[in-house]
């Protein structure tokens, strides 16, 4: 249950004339996962793709080319579509397809490449509107210059007074202008214009009236958008026709390219293959029975080893039998973990694959995260909504993280409302039952007497009402109860993360090595918890304490070894490590503080609301209500975000780091998923 | 009318989580840019980045825990 489950390395060997049949089997068995055939042994060659590989990965090609150009995406459908369905039509469709895809997407092309040429032209032709001058009138001529351009300011008195022989034509606005002068005055024309800011732009082609032109122009552009559209419907006609079709051919075409393709991965002879496989231990009669009862002696299974769990075989542990090929091959993790516990293995996942030889941490998330969360949020008043928010969100996403989102509300949110019920007795920031502050030369009964419903703000207070006082602390007032018992919290998970270590230093190094590099800690954190015992009296209680007390002295006499044997197993960094291991428990103090700054502000939107705002009656009960509202969503919103980062972190920079390795490799099995298609 | 010995240990708390915040902002935004960086590159990077972004909010936690202290004994 808690480490990954066993893998057994296994050898198929089988003739080459039933390699598919075998593929095939594999595949529906989904607990095999393949070793990549490395070219090294004697005798042996990469397999090649089955004959049928060809003709798939070429229909394949077509069909991803269709499924372009209709611009078909993924989706789901409400039908899947039977393979020998597929099989039967698929060449048919892609023949039709060709056919009616190839004018529409041809039609639509041309009409999207005439437009832009029209566009092209419009832009060119536009300022010449603004003259009235033919066009083919501006080219042409042997003993005339004509400069067409955008001026700053009208010209043309500059130009009466530098030229003789010119004729000009200015737009109405006075920003463009078309010269037409002999080319002996053509370099004069040209600097007098640059002077008005002249820039060129060249004299469109054709011939007639401009504005005749450009009507025309519009016009073919009009009649183009409207066949443009046609063209597009058409072509959404034929998505809609075949997109079921294309999606579910291309699935299914991809899976049997894939397969066909698989013995390009496994070794083969001329006439035999072999593959060397990963299975999960529980599953290897599976494969050996259906191997053997589909294909009977035309295969052979062998088991090659079970994977071990321990790491670095030294020589002489080792002895002999054991090649350093055995060594070298990392088996994959497949997590044991069942529902509800896999909900979190995302968590796990973000940081690293654990490695085959060690404990999953998820099992520790999925019981201590939530744990951490309802302490931290600690409120009937968002637990409730985040169980119920959680609930939704498992119901209706679909991706992992928002799925691990949804988890993580869900759990947190019930331990929130287990805390705020019996731990904190309080919704929204509130307690259920009366509060009273004593303040000096008053006593309780008086004030009991005094205010029925306590002194503080309370849903007692608020409603009038003699609610049960439920919950032994109050996350304001007990501040040093709360941080002396996030402080014990922390003691026990690094604790915890510390067993955990030493499990997985001995199953993968052996307890020597355990020994030297958890146990000393071990030492060390229990040894600061006797002392914490005794500082707390020393500080706090103002208890006279001599260094003779039994607590100091269990506490020095496991912190002195556990730092001499880590010092022996880790070297003189141990020592560096000493003040981290220290501030590793101080950082759980977070669990309190998180709770009070919540707190904190709910009592300042409450009072807020509730004494500030309200009292004042009328118009201001709704803005009290609106207060109220808008400010407890902010801290609803704030928990999650406050909570969830701070209760995943605690696992990881604190706890993981005392055991967890990571680097795994995630057991990845030969199967195939359909979507759209279907066998039966 | 509060005295003036707690007027300065109210300032002290807020100098303390102030102090403290500070440090641990300046701190996280070079990890945090670093480790946006490598997420760009490879998105599985992403739970390691905020495990390296957070380990300096510890110090934030000390700074809250001092001023927390401190405002017991107001």
């Amino acid at each position: 249950m808690l480490l990954p489950d066993r893998m057994t390395k296994i050898l198929i060997v089988g003739s080459k004339t039933r390699i598919k049949e075998t593929i095939d089997i594999l595949y529906s068995l989904e607990v095999l996962q393949p070793i990549d055939f490395s070219s090294e042994e004697e005798g042996f060659t990469l397999g090649s793709p089955l004959p049928v590989a060809s003709q798939a990965s070429q229909r394949l090609l077509k069909l991803r080319s269709a499924e372009k150009e209709l611009e078909v995406v993924g989706k789901k459908l409400s039908d899947k579509i039977l393979l020998s369905k597929i099989e039967e039509d698929v060449d048919d469709v892609l023949l039709t397809l060709e056919a009616e895809i190839t004018g529409a997407v041809e039609s639509k092309s041309g009409i999207q490449n005439r437009m832009h040429e029209l566009e092209t032209m419009k832009l060119a032709l536009e300022p010449f509107t603004a003259l009235d001058v033919s066009i083919d009138l501006y080219k042409g001529y042997e003993s005339l210059t004509v400069l067409t351009g955008n001026v700053r300011e009208d010209p043309s008195s500059a130009l009466s007074a530098a030229l003789h022989r010119y004729e000009a034509f200015v737009s109405p606005n006075g920003k463009f202008v078309a010269v037409f002068v002999m080319k002996d005055e053509a370099a004069e024309a040209q600097r007098v214009l640059l002077q008005s800011g002249f820039a060129e732009v060249p004299a469109p082609t054709g011939k007639g009236d401009p504005q005749a032109a450009m009507k025309a122009i519009e016009g073919e552009m009009e009649a183009l958008a409207s066949s443009l559209t046609e063209a597009i419907e058409k072509i959404s006609v034929l998505r809609e026709k075949h997109e079921a079709f294309i999606l579910a051919s291309e699935e299914h075409l991809s899976i049997v390219v894939e397969k066909a393709e698989f013995p390009l991965r496994i070794g083969s002879t001329a006439h035999s293959f072999l593959i060397d496989a990963w299975v999960p231990q529980k599953s290897l009669s599976q494969v050996q029975q259906a191997l053997q009862t589909q294909l009977g002696d035309e295969i052979h299974v062998e088991v090659l080893e079970e994977a071990p769990r321990k790491e670095h075989i030294h020589p002489e542990e080792a002895g002999a039998g054991v090649s350093e090929a055995h060594v070298v091959e990392t088996p994959p993790t497949k997590a044991s973990v069942k529902r509800p516990v896999n909900m979190f293995s995302y968590l796990t996942e973000l940081i690293s694959t654990p490695k085959y030889g060690e404990v999953d941490p998820t099992i520790v998330i999925a019981i201590i995260f939530p744990l951490f969360f309802g302490l931290m949020v600690g409120d009937v008043g968002y637990g409730v909504p985040f169980i119920l928010l959680g609930f939704l969100g498992l119901r209706k996403c679909h991706s992992d993280e928002w799925r691990t989102i949804s988890t993580m509300l869900f759990f947190g949110g019930i331990w929130a409302t287990t805390f705020g019920l019996f731990l904190f007795g309080e919704a929204f920031g509130m307690h259920f039952g009366p509060v009273w502050i004593v303040e000096p030369g008053q006593t309780l009964a008086q004030l009991k007497a005094q205010y029925p419903f306590g002194t503080e703000l309370s849903w007692s207070s608020m409603t009038g009402m003699q609610l049960p006082t439920l919950g032994v602390l109050s996350k304001l007032h007990d501040v040093k109860m709360l941080l002396y018992i996030s402080l014990w919290i922390g003691l026990v998970h690094l604790f915890l993360g510390f067993s955990i270590g030493v499990y997985n230093e001995t199953i993968r190094h052996g307890f020597k090595h355990a020994f030297f590099h958890k146990v000393g800690w071990m030492m060390i954190l229990v040894g600061g918890a006797f002392l914490l015992l005794f500082i707390i009296d020393l500080l706090n209680l103002n208890k006279p304490v001599g260094l003779d007390d039994f607590r100091a002295l269990t506490g020095l006499g496991l912190i002195i070894p556990g730092v001499l044997i880590s010092l022996k197993g880790e070297g003189p960094q141990a020592i560096l490590e000493l003040p981290t291991l220290l501030s590793n428990v101080i950082s759980y103090t977070r669990l309190a503080a998180i709770g009070m700054s919540k707190a904190g502000m709910a009592l300042a939107f409450n009072m807020l609301a509730i004494e500030m705002i309200a009292p004042v009656g009328g118009v201001a009960i709704i803005a009290a209500i609106l207060v109220f509202m808008v400010g407890h969503l902010m801290i609803f919103i704030l928990a999650v975000v406050a909570a969830g980062i701070h209760g995943i972190r605690l696992h990881y920079v604190e706890q993981f780091q005392k055991f967890f390795v990571g680097g795994g490799l995630k057991f990845n099995p030969l199967k195939v998923v359909r979507k759209y298609t279907t066998e039966r | 009318m509060v005295d003036i010995g707690s007027g300065l240990i109210a300032i002290g708390a807020g100098v303390a989580v102030g102090l403290a915040g500070l440090g641990s902002g300046m701190a996280e935004a070079t990890i945090g840019a670093a480790g946006v960086g490598a997420i760009a590159e490879d998105p599985k990077m992403f739970g390691k980045s905020i495990t390296m972004v957070v380990i300096p909010e510890t110090i934030v936690i000390f700074g809250l825990v001092m001023a927390i202290l401190l405002w017991i004994k107001m």
